[in-house]
């Protein structure tokens, strides 16, 4: 190393006070997280409206009193909906998330831990799969397995899954050789044991920042496929759908589109604060 | 990388010897490369077949076609889709190898044509979005990085933002604003400066803030590392170390996104082309798949898929030769 | 009769759109800094003088397959056709056949024979002369399998064959006497396109078609546009032109945009100068805007439609599918959905056909009251947990089956029935599938309701949409016109014999009796008329709907730039 660079452990990083308005961003992130979780389990407590219900007459309405956000091309309130929608979309982030992971772990256990042949092996698929951008990945499975919500889980977890499974391999790698590892084989642990109570963990904890912004990820694509048609079909309160179906009267009723789009980009944002100040926590940085 | 490690032999073998290093390593890349097509090709066409519904109907005109008996016994022969499965797909690889991607069904157009007809819109949407990024992200940071505290963290704040805003979302909002409202931009087409800038820009922003996020990382610790002291105490306007020592340091994470940045803008071309009615591959891949063409769908993807390889190794290539720390780790 | 201007309905007080107040306060400063503001056309002059030259640019939303209307056969193909193609006969606003390319004609008594005589002085652009054996190349065209021929060769089916007495006199054979035929061969889809061109593949023929009309096709961009040039020798257009001679535009740019806002935005901002399929949310801004002028023409055929498949239940009992339209708020929907600028279409003829009768308007009004009777009578007596109506433990349930490239707007409309429908207890479920799919299930007859039109300017559509003869699969596929399965001999004989008979009056009272049973036997659900809608910017005048199919006709317009 020479002594006109240094790396980052050496500097004396700066270790500030956490200034008070970035402490306030991530108590904001962490509020509305809540409350979209709390909107997805129980919707009722802050729609009053009905998200299917058909009001012709009521076709239109811009955002007021009655209606916070407005109503839609079929009278339906677009709050309401908005707040369904958070059920429909947490859902599906979480489980495309889940389903990357689990995809994820298969695929980076087997190639950190097994041999050179399986490594590469593992790595085939994965160049396969990197070989698409992963909205034209989703497209082709959606293409073949048709739209609805269970395909569009499985599409956006096989557009995430490459990457995770990346980062699961290359830590699986990192922390096979620990120390700790090699202390449970000493002790004649069974490696189904290892794997399970030592290895997994301590890989996987550095990927808990990258699940909470790819659950916001999820959202994203997920919803990007609805927008396109090919994900949850309309009258799913589901926020692309809604973004889809309000896209023609963007000139006449804004908020058709607006108020879904917004949420999506509040969640997105939430999530990638909240999963800032985790990776900075884990590593020690705030004093 | 510093002048220090530049001197020493072992860690910077000669020319000769990196060129060769790298040359096998870009060979092997390439085959590599070339056999994930392959196996790309393969599932897509299998994957594609078990789609339901009869492809016949989808060549001739969709649902208001209205086909007789004759018209479809036609083209079904002349389609070959009355073959038995395993010689479709050999008839196709065959046909692959030669260039011959086949013929879309829904617009009666061999596949190439399309696809060389398509591709100028996207490489001109994406090439621009891209060089837009990077303006917006060299702007922000240089100017930004390592000043006033509120400054940076008001222009970090902007960078979440930017990276937080979907594709769709952003660029419907900039066609509400920009095209329907202010008037300030054509609303569709494909022709003309005027109908790339929106487009772009939707695309760029996102983007930017990704980019923007980690090069101001990496710029804020390469502006305290101990050589842009030296730099400044020999008199360089804050400007030049600013520009012309740190950047390039600070810049590499950039480029290894790059990468990746070329995957996600291909991604968003595909909703922006829709959103502003743009020719190109993206709208084409989405019709394709809507009109179930399954030669076209398996040509727009291969395409897709082969430059996103080439990218990448290329991308990859270029950090080697410009880092040989890399090599050596790797070696 | 035709109408040509829509009444201006009475309309909600809409709130001025957030982007309109930005716009007032920021175009000021936005244009101080911005040179190019200005999109032209600002201070242009309506003239009341067709003007020679300039480039017409036409947006619409569809692309067509093929640029050959004989090939498949979808509107946007006829909207191009109508052109660059001239047809034999035409077809004026009173529903009366006129010349074109053929002078004169007489049918035999038979009513199997027709003896057209050509005009002579006729060529197509390729410079291939127009006679007798062009007329024969066509017609054998459209009916030849290799053509795919959906419309064209539909319509011909009784089409045997071209004698050639002399060079301009054709003389063609059909099996059964067809009083539509020449109302057919008004139609752009039968439009008469050079030998010379037609014997050249197929997909070359699509892409650069030859005809004789006042334009010629140059070039196809897919996904962008067609573009088309005067024809200079154009000098044979129909009586119901509103000039003879070459065309006044020098060019037209034929463009695609898919989506309806943006044309719309494109039309305001004088980016193009006419639309079609005009946005009915944007008609009122569009009637307030000084700059633009609207042309509604509503065309004729089928209205649009769910067809009631009466192969199978629940739809095999009259008094359920009464009961099914009858609890539609379809009136409802229309306001909301297409903001009240289309009217409902009751009965199975839309008002702008040949032969229309008024009298079945109001056959499918909205009647909660009457649509619980008549379930009350079909022994659907029974309601289950969730308030639908069960008859022997099985639920009354309705599948539509829907495209995905169905417009959302029609879904919604439908989503409303859903709505309305619920409150007689019937549950309407709206099966979303791929459109080959969907395809698949209508050859099935797995459908209860199935979304269609038919534009076509004769009163012979009931025979197609409604004739037993139409009900075995068109071929292999599985497609069959006659959606509904409706078989009735009583219906069969009457447009049947409507085809053997020239004389108006008669033919009118056989295909009142005709609609007097569709209408009766509650066969669709009709929603709203078919209709062409276009918008135009100050800059372009004469611009026409063609009386037949209410096809755009560019061939009187001119610009003013």
């Amino acid at each position: 190393m020479s002594e006109l660079t240094l790396d980052a452990s050496q500097l004396n990083v700066r270790a500030q006070r956490k200034p008070r308005s970035l402490r306030l961003g991530v108590w904001l992130a962490g509020t509305f997280l809540l409350l979209l979780i709390v909107a997805a389990l129980a919707p009722q407590l802050f729609a009053h409206s009905d998200p299917l219900a058909i009001v012709p007459r009521d076709a239109f309405h811009a955002p007021g009193w009655g209606h916070w956000f407005g109503t839609d091309q079929s009278g339906r309130d677009i709050f309401s909906r908005v707040i369904y929608g958070t059920r429909q979309s947490l859902l599906i982030g979480l489980a495309a998330t889940a389903l990357a992971m689990g995809i994820a772990i298969v695929l980076g256990l087997t190639g950190g831990l097994g041999g050179r042949r399986t490594d590469r092996g593992v790595g085939w698929v994965l160049e396969i799969l990197f070989a698409f951008p992963s909205l034209v990945l989703a497209l082709l499975f959606v293409a073949i397995f048709g739209s609805g919500i269970g395909p569009l889980i499985i599409a956006t977890g096989l557009g995430s899954a490459p990457g995770y499974a990346r980062m699961v391999r290359g830590q699986v790698l990192a922390v096979r050789n620990s120390g700790y590892i090699e202390a449970a084989r000493a002790l004649g642990h069974p490696p189904l044991r290892i794997i399970g109570r030592q290895l997994l963990p301590n890989a996987m904890r550095p990927l808990i920042v990258t699940l909470t912004m790819g659950v916001g990820q999820a959202i994203v694509w997920a919803s990007a496929l609805s927008f396109l048609g090919l994900g949850a079909p309309p009258p799913a309160p589901e926020w692309g759908t809604m973004l889809s179906m309000g896209r023609d009267f963007v000139a006449n009723a804004w908020w058709l589109t607006f108020f879904p789009g917004l949420f999506i980009v509040l969640t997105t944002l939430s999530t990638t604060v909240v999963g800032r100040y985790l990776q900075q926590r884990l590593e020690g940085r705030l004093s | 990388m510093s002048s220090a490690t530049l001197g020493n032999p072992l860690l910077n073998p000669p020319r000769h010897q990196r060129l060769k290093h790298l040359a096998r390593r870009a060979s092997l890349r390439l085959a590599g490369g070339i056999l994930v097509l392959w196996a790309v090709a393969t599932l897509t066409f299998f994957a594609l077949r078990l789609m339901p519904g009869d492809p016949v109907l989808a060549i001739l005109g969709g649902p208001s076609g209205n086909p007789t008996a004759e018209t479809i016994a036609e083209a079904t022969r002349e389609y070959g889709l009355d073959k038995p499965l395993a010689v479709q797909y050999g008839l196709y690889l065959v046909r692959l190898v030669q260039g011959d991607l086949g013929v879309s069904y829904s617009q009666h157009l061999p596949v190439t044509r399309v696809l060389a007809e398509q591709s100028g819109p996207t490489l001109e949407l994406t090439i621009t979005a891209l060089l837009l990024a990077w303006l917006m992200v060299l702007a922000l940071t240089v100017l930004t990085a390592g000043r006033r505290r509120w400054l940076g963290r008001l222009a970090s704040l902007a960078e979440t933002v930017a990276a937080a805003l979907p594709h769709f979302w952003l660029g419907i909002l900039l066609l509400a604003v920009f095209a329907f409202g202010l008037r300030l931009f054509p609303p569709a087409g494909s022709d003309g400066w005027r109908t790339l800038v929106l487009p772009s820009v939707a695309l760029a922003i996102p983007l930017a803030g990704f980019i923007a996020q980690v090069t101001r990382e990496s710029l804020e610790l390469t502006l305290e590392q101990p050589f842009v002291l030296t730099a400044r105490t020999r008199g360089l306007s804050d400007f030049a170390v600013r520009f012309r020592h740190a950047l390039r340091h600070a810049v590499l994470p950039g480029i290894s996104l790059s990468g990746w940045a070329i995957g996600s803008l291909i991604s968003g071309a595909v909703v922006i082309e829709v959103i502003f009615s743009r020719k190109g591959l993206g709208r084409q891949l989405y019709q394709a798949v809507q009109a179930q063409d399954l030669p076209l769908t398996i040509g727009i993807s291969l395409v897709v898929a082969a430059v996103y390889v080439l990218a990448n190794i290329l991308i990859d290539l270029l950090y080697l030769w410009v880092d040989p720390r890399q090599q050596e780790a790797q070696a | 009769m035709r109408k040509l201007a829509q009444h201006s309905r009475h309309h909600s007080p809409r709130h001025l759109p957030f982007v309109r107040k930005i716009s007032s306060v920021g175009l000021a400063a936005f244009c101080v800094l911005l040179a190019g503001c200005d999109n032209g056309a600002s201070t242009v002059a309506r003239s009341s003088q067709p003007v020679s030259g300039g480039t017409l640019i036409y947006a619409t939303d569809r692309e067509p397959i093929c640029l050959d209307p004989h090939v498949g056969g979808d509107m946007p193909q006829v909207f191009v056709a109508q052109q660059y193609l001239d047809s034999l006969v035409s077809m004026d606003s009173e529903g009366r056949i006129g010349p074109w390319l053929a002078k004169s004609w007489e049918v035999s008594a038979n009513g199997l024979d027709y003896t057209f005589h050509l005009r002579n002085d006729v060529h197509f652009t390729d410079g291939t002369p127009f006679n007798a054996a062009a007329v024969k190349a066509n017609l054998d065209h459209m009916a030849n399998p290799k053509t795919q021929s959906s419309t064209a060769g539909g319509y011909i089916r009784q089409y045997l064959g071209t004698d050639l007495p002399d060079e301009y006199t054709a003389v063609v054979h059909l099996s059964t006497p067809y009083a539509a035929f020449l109302e057919v061969l008004a139609q752009g889809f039968l439009g008469i396109e050079s030998p010379t061109a037609l014997l050249r593949p197929r997909d070359t023929n699509c892409e650069s078609p030859v005809g004789s009309g006042p334009f010629k096709v140059v070039r196809w961009d897919r996904q962008s546009q067609v573009e088309l040039v005067r024809n200079p020798d154009y000098n044979w257009a129909p009586p119901t032109a509103k000039h003879q001679g070459p065309a006044w535009l020098d060019r037209i740019v034929w463009k695609f945009i898919a989506e309806p806002s943006v044309r719309f935005a494109s039309l305001q901002a004088g980016e193009v100068d006419v639309i079609e399929a005009l946005p009915p949310e944007s008609h009122e801004a569009a009637r307030r805007n000084p700059d633009l002028s609207l042309i509604i023409a509503p065309r004729p055929g089928n209205p649009t439609n769910g067809a009631l498949n009466i192969t199978r239940a629940p739809f095999n009992d009259l008094r359920v599918r009464e009961a099914f339209v009858r609890s539609s708020d379809v009136e409802g929907a229309l306001k909301s959905v297409y903001f009240n600028e289309f009217p409902r279409a009751g009965g199975p003829l839309s008002s702008a056909t040949r032969f229309y009768s008024a009298d079945f308007e109001h056959a499918q009004d909205y009647d909660q009251a009457r649509a619980a009777k008549l379930l009350d009578d079909a022994g659907w007596t029974q309601r289950d947990a969730e308030g639908y109506r069960t008859k022997d433990g099985k639920r009354l349930q309705v599948h539509v089956v829907m495209g995905n490239r169905t417009p959302p707007s029609e879904y919604t409309l439908w989503e409303q029935v859903q709505a309305t429908t619920r409150l007689a207890g019937i549950q309407t479920i709206i099966d979303q599938m791929s459109d080959v799919q969907a395809t698949q299930r209508q050859a099935d007859w797995d459908y209860d309701i199935r979304l269609g039109y038919w534009n076509t300017n004769s009163a012979d559509v009931l025979r197609i949409i409604f004739g037993s003869g139409f009900i075995r699969p068109a071929g292999v596929g599985g497609y069959h016109q006659n959606t509904a399965g409706f078989s009735d001999p009583t219906f069969d004989s009457l447009v049947q014999q409507a085809l053997e008979t020239q004389d108006p009056e008669q033919r009118r009272a056989l295909y009142y009796k005709a609609q007097q049973i569709a209408s009766s036997q509650y066969l669709e659900l009709t929603t709203y008329p078919q209709s062409t809608r276009l918008g135009i910017y100050k800059t372009t005048q004469g611009v026409r709907v063609e009386p037949s199919l209410a096809v755009t006709y560019l061939y009187d317009a001119w610009v003013n730039k």
